[in-house]
């Protein structure tokens, strides 16, 4: 490892300004972590007290069950959706386009991601409720909350694949059908193989971004589609931040730091062998 | 009806088919072959080449001459404009690239980073689903005969540049294709490996009898390995033959400058054998008044100290050394002459110090008038 040597002075005023940082970023969810932990006044040495009372609870366990189903499901679809998205926008964007032309692929892949999500959300609801009226379809449940999820998750699959293809020496694809690879074998022996970690990034993504999704499922869901963010969200609205609610948010950091680091691992790993071109 | 007319002609056609056939296998034949990208910018220009069987061809031009777009239209990676191209006298317009019986070297290798250098080297033979034991036997006799059997194993993130060559190099050739087409493939080395390489590749295709065609900007390079060359310049096809005629007789001013250092000048035709030149009044070889420009590679050059010039020669020049580069085993001298005209020489360094001019020296220079070129402009 290289490190730059910074004077005395400058280590001190760049530990100044990021110290707070810091803080201000991790303490709130330590705090909420050691929180969970606190037994009950009256149950003293319980530590997990409020875990046991989460799967006690029959809502807690619905809501989680539903939230698992929703996450899984769209980001396979998502998955499915944005690597085929981001494989398209890059075999078959213009490599020639200048200008505008050139970022039509950025565009199309940021748009959605830089949407805020509460737009996002109340389109859906509109789009969502104008299919109903005029069909009878897509009434709100867990199946639109499905769709608006597998809406938001493809770009960002797409975004890591794109990325992924952009990286790689793009006469490798010419390559194969130059060694009589027909588009489906290049495909298959190829691609799929060598965005693998992205696709397998992508997913963990995906499924990050929906089981903590909030605002989009709040305006996409139905009754009786009460996703875990929206049953956390009433609980607290209805009597305030109860411990369960500490314990429950706790298990879900724990869920996003683990999927994070899966995620990690998988891009990380390979990053290395897929990036080496002729030269280095 | 005139059956017996058509029979006959078919008969003929199929009596005609079977050795002609043969003869064009590894044929490349380009007719009027134009690829343009936007109005302003057209990459190759109506192009006609005919390049034999066997032969190791080279397309040499500046980068962005279209060398590399010719080279994958042959391929089948973009489409000409108009014109066509027939492989072993087999029109290519509706074939793709994963038909096509040529096989690509790539600048940049192209290898595939998931698959291990022998999965690499048997990827065309697995997709046109050869069987495993040919597969096998095929990729391992190649990677013998290029070295890299030692690495079978090994991912191509774990070879030298050299290697990974030999690598791109096995993974076309295991597929014994009527056409290698191999791009600037030794672009990314280095000077001494490149040298190794250059030797092996003209050994390689000598030895399996394939058509070679080689892009490159190194003139060099073009003229160590080719059995003959087409420069090119802006899209346009300049000049193709043997590597001595181009170097030797260029057609044009740009090809005789982008093969090597030139003397080249204006010059007008005067009677009996002479030239007006900016040097003065020279004596040449074969005069044609339809041609404006001469031209005198600087190693045809003669060069004499003081008092060492032979009498009652042709084209002696006086003049003093201004500049000397030593090379090794040359040495380039600029001279000026005596009417201020500035000449270039080189001069082997095979005599030791004697021959060596130092600058504000005076010397002879000898222009033989048979070493004279004369080009069209």
């Amino acid at each position: 490892m290289m490190g730059i040597s910074l004077g005395k002075s400058t280590r001190r005023s760049l530990l100044a300004m990021s110290l707070p940082v810091y803080v201000l970023l991790y303490a709130p969810l330590l705090l909420i972590a050691i929180f969970s932990f606190a037994p009950p006044p009256l149950a003293r040495g319980q530590t997990f007290y409020w875990y046991a009372d989460l799967l006690h609870s029959p809502e807690v366990i619905a809501a989680f069950r539903r939230s698992l189903t929703l996450a899984i499901g769209s980001s396979v679809l998502g998955t499915a959706l944005g690597t085929l998205m981001g494989f398209g926008l890059y075999r078959y964007r213009d490599r020639r386009a200048r200008g505008f032309a050139s970022a039509l692929p950025s565009l199309i892949i940021y748009t959605p991601i830089i949407m805020p999500s509460l737009v996002f959300g109340i389109s859906e609801l509109i789009f969502f409720s104008f299919i109903h009226g005029a069909t009878g379809l897509l009434g709100a449940g867990l199946l639109t909350m499905g769709i608006a999820h597998v809406t938001f998750e493809a770009p960002f699959v797409a975004l890591v694949v794109f990325a992924r293809l952009s990286g790689l020496d793009p006469n490798m694809f010419e390559a194969s059908h130059d060694l009589y690879a027909d588009a489906r074998q290049s495909f298959l022996h190829l691609t799929v193989p060598v965005i693998r970690p992205a696709i397998i990034g992508g997913f963990l993504l995906a499924f990050t971004l929906s089981i903590d999704d909030f605002t989009i499922s709040f305006f996409t869901a139905g009754p009786g589609s009460t996703t875990l963010p929206i049953y956390i969200y009433s609980a607290v609205a209805r009597k305030g931040v109860s411990p369960d609610i500490n314990a429950l948010a706790t298990l879900m950091i724990a869920t996003v730091i683990g999927t994070g680091l899966l995620q990690y691992a998988f891009t990380r790993n390979r990053t290395r062998k897929l990036v080496a071109r002729p030269g280095d | 009806m005139a059956g017996p007319l058509v029979s006959a002609a078919m008969k003929a056609q199929h009596a005609a088919s079977g050795p002609e056939v043969a003869e064009r296998r590894g044929q490349i034949v380009l007719e009027d072959i134009s690829r343009v990208f936007a109005a302003d910018a057209i990459a190759v220009d109506r192009v006609n080449l005919v390049i034999h069987p066997g032969e190791f061809f080279t397309l040499l031009g500046p980068s962005g001459c279209g060398k590399t777009t010719l080279l994958r239209m042959i391929a089948g990676f973009e489409t000409p404009d108009s014109g066509r191209i027939l492989v072993s006298g087999r029109e290519m317009q509706a074939v793709p690239a994963h038909h096509r019986p040529v096989n690509t070297v790539f600048q940049s290798y192209a290898l595939f980073p998931h698959l291990s250098v022998a999965e690499n080297v048997g990827f065309g033979l697995r997709m046109r689903r050869i069987a495993r034991a040919e597969r096998r036997t095929r990729t391992r006799r190649i990677m013998e005969l290029l070295q890299i059997d030692a690495f079978a194993g090994r991912n191509p993130a774990q070879l030298s540049g050299g290697q990974r060559q030999r690598v791109a190099l096995a993974r076309a050739l295991v597929n014994e294709p009527e056409v290698v087409l191999l791009d600037e493939p030794l672009s990314a080395l280095d000077a001494k490996l490149r040298a190794e390489l250059q030797v092996e590749l003209m050994r390689m295709q000598k030895r399996l009898g394939m058509t070679f065609i080689f892009v490159t900007h190194d003139q060099h390079e073009a003229l160590v390995m080719s059995d003959r060359i087409g420069v090119m310049q802006r899209g346009r096809l300049l000049q193709v033959g043997p590597v001595l005629d181009v170097y030797e007789r260029p057609s044009s001013v740009f090809v005789a400058e982008f093969l090597g250092l030139s003397n080249i000048w204006p010059v007008t035709p005067l009677p009996g054998g002479l030239i007006e030149t900016p040097l003065g009044r020279l004596a040449i070889g074969a005069p044609d008044p339809a041609r404006g420009t001469a031209m005198i590679r600087p190693e045809k050059i003669w060069m004499y100290g003081e008092g060492g010039a032979p009498a009652g020669r042709a084209n002696l020049l006086g003049g003093i050394v201004r500049e000397a580069i030593y090379m090794g085993a040359s040495t380039q001298y600029r001279v000026e002459l005596e009417n201020g005209a500035p000449l270039l020489v080189y001069d082997t360094n095979n005599q030791a110090a004697e021959r060596s001019w130092r600058p504000g020296e005076a010397v002879t220079c000898e222009l033989k008038p048979e070493n004279i070129v004369l080009i069209g402009a």
